[in-house]
């Protein structure tokens, strides 16, 4: 066990290491959906976005546009969102 | 057509990829646009992973992925499959030996969806169970935060998880501060391998208030087939602060037993201004189960409890490392059970669309 609990301290270590301060963080990439910040979560459609996400999961921190529609249907099916719903996080995923 | 083995559907399910990728790119062309940039490419996502699992001494292997095939038609229906690649592997003398095992093949779902408007989705073919918290959301590996499925995820998810028929699901009454969501199925006896499901009927209804991230519901199946039983859950959800925190807790019944899990997870988001910190997740779990009737469809047979805590890492938030230590008792044998692993989500665009 002592052997299991090393490989997962193994696992850990080069994380911590990839992993700097905050204030080294690259900028958000287009597309950026979720950054964390409630400061900035003003559209309706982000509010959506951050409610329905973790309802289930951690939201992603950015999707491409080109499938943004694609998914927003799974989700829409999958979390049994509203047509309305589905439409500010279209505006809000791709505006 | 007759078909005696899932074999013989090989070359139908190729042609039908094809087709499926003519009409994305079809569809990637002409994608409506309207007021937004959408786009409504076809996509391969899902999740892969692999877990190190040690239950009371025994050690098993176990890689997974689960790849998931979404292809839109139009912005009304949407074709949606999942199939779960799982291996499962062991010592041939439990502690000693070398590993020996299969990889197992399920088809978790592959339906049709037509998204008729905000009340009623129209879903038909293979599906998941509408069952409680865990078998339609929780399931697959790069969402759950602790890799072991709670005892009572069976309940109410026989005889596969899944079910051959139709289900309407949507939501019934939306306000700004709540709302009122359903789904109802009635699913037919299927015995195709891999395909296989019971003749059960069933639904689930919950009231999500999206200002508190506060969820409330309930499920019930009628199972048709051999003894018709009733099975019931309710659950609750909550994630506050920002969604950092994730609160669940499920009860579940049935003839076979009853039982209930309690579930939370803190990922250190707010906590500290390090991206290594905010970047770990605790998760922390208790479940007992109470068998009636000698118990069994995937119940155990004496009674059982269980604490888990785990810790996982977020590389990315489509890449983590995962961990945890549980502890069983029964009046039989107590048992401390290890896992740790890697988990990963992808999401791969079958058409090169343009970016708007």
């Amino acid at each position: 066990m002592n052997r299991l609990a090393g490989f997962a301290c193994l696992l850990m270590l080069p994380a911590s290491l990839l992993a700097g301060p905050a204030h080294q963080a690259k900028q958000p990439a287009r597309g950026t959906v979720a950054d964390g910040n409630p400061s900035t979560r003003s559209s309706a459609g982000d509010r959506i976005f951050a409610a329905n996400c973790s309802r289930c999961h951690q939201a992603p921190m950015s999707l491409s546009r080109r499938i943004t529609g694609t998914v927003v249907m799974h989700m829409r099916t999958r979390a049994r969102l509203s047509r309305e719903d589905e439409r500010l996080l279209l505006k809000f995923l791709a505006p | 057509m007759r078909v005696s083995s899932l074999h013989e559907l090989i070359p139908y399910a190729h042609a039908l990829l094809v087709w499926t990728l003519a009409c994305g790119r079809v569809f990637a062309q002409t994608a409506p646009t309207t007021e937004n940039g959408a786009g409504y490419v076809p996509i391969i996502s899902g999740g892969a992973g692999y877990v190190h699992n040690v239950t009371g001494g025994g050690p098993t292997l176990e890689p997974q992925v689960g790849p998931v095939l979404l292809a839109p038609f139009g912005r009304h229906v949407l074709l949606e499959s999942r199939t779960d690649f799982t291996g499962f592997f062991q010592r041939e003398n439990f502690t000693s030996g070398p590993f020996k095992g299969k990889v197992f093949t399920d088809v978790e779902y592959a339906q049709l969806d037509w998204l008729a408007d905000t009340h009623a989705t129209i879903v038909g073919g293979r599906y998941l169970l509408p069952f409680g918290l865990y078998n339609e959301r929780l399931e697959p590996i790069w969402i759950r935060n602790l890799q072991d499925s709670p005892y009572t995820a069976s309940v109410g998810t026989r005889t596969t998880g899944a079910g051959d028929g139709i289900m309407m699901r949507g939501v019934a009454a939306q306000t700004p501060a709540m709302s009122l969501q359903y789904s109802a199925y009635f699913s037919a006896h299927c015995s195709i391998d891999q395909l296989g499901a019971a003749r059960s009927a069933g639904g689930d209804a919950s009231v999500f208030f999206p200002g508190l991230r506060f969820e409330i519901g309930g499920s019930g199946q009628r199972f048709l087939e051999d003894r018709r039983i009733s099975s019931g859950a309710a659950y609750a959800s909550w994630q506050p602060l920002e969604g950092s925190m994730d609160v669940k807790a499920e009860f579940d019944g049935s003839y076979y037993g009853h039982g209930y899990w309690l579930e939370g997870a803190y990922k250190l988001d707010h906590a500290s201004s390090y991206r290594a910190i905010q970047k770990v997740q605790f998760v922390g779990r208790m479940e007992q189960v109470f068998p009636q009737h000698g118990g069994g469809n995937g119940l155990p047979s004496i009674d059982n409890k269980r604490f888990d805590a785990g810790l996982n890492y977020y590389l990315k938030d489509n890449l983590r490392l995962v961990s945890s230590y549980g502890r069983n008792f029964n009046s039989q044998q107590n048992l401390n059970i290890w896992n740790a692993g890697i988990t990963y989500r992808f999401t791969i665009p079958l058409w090169f669309g343009e970016e708007r």
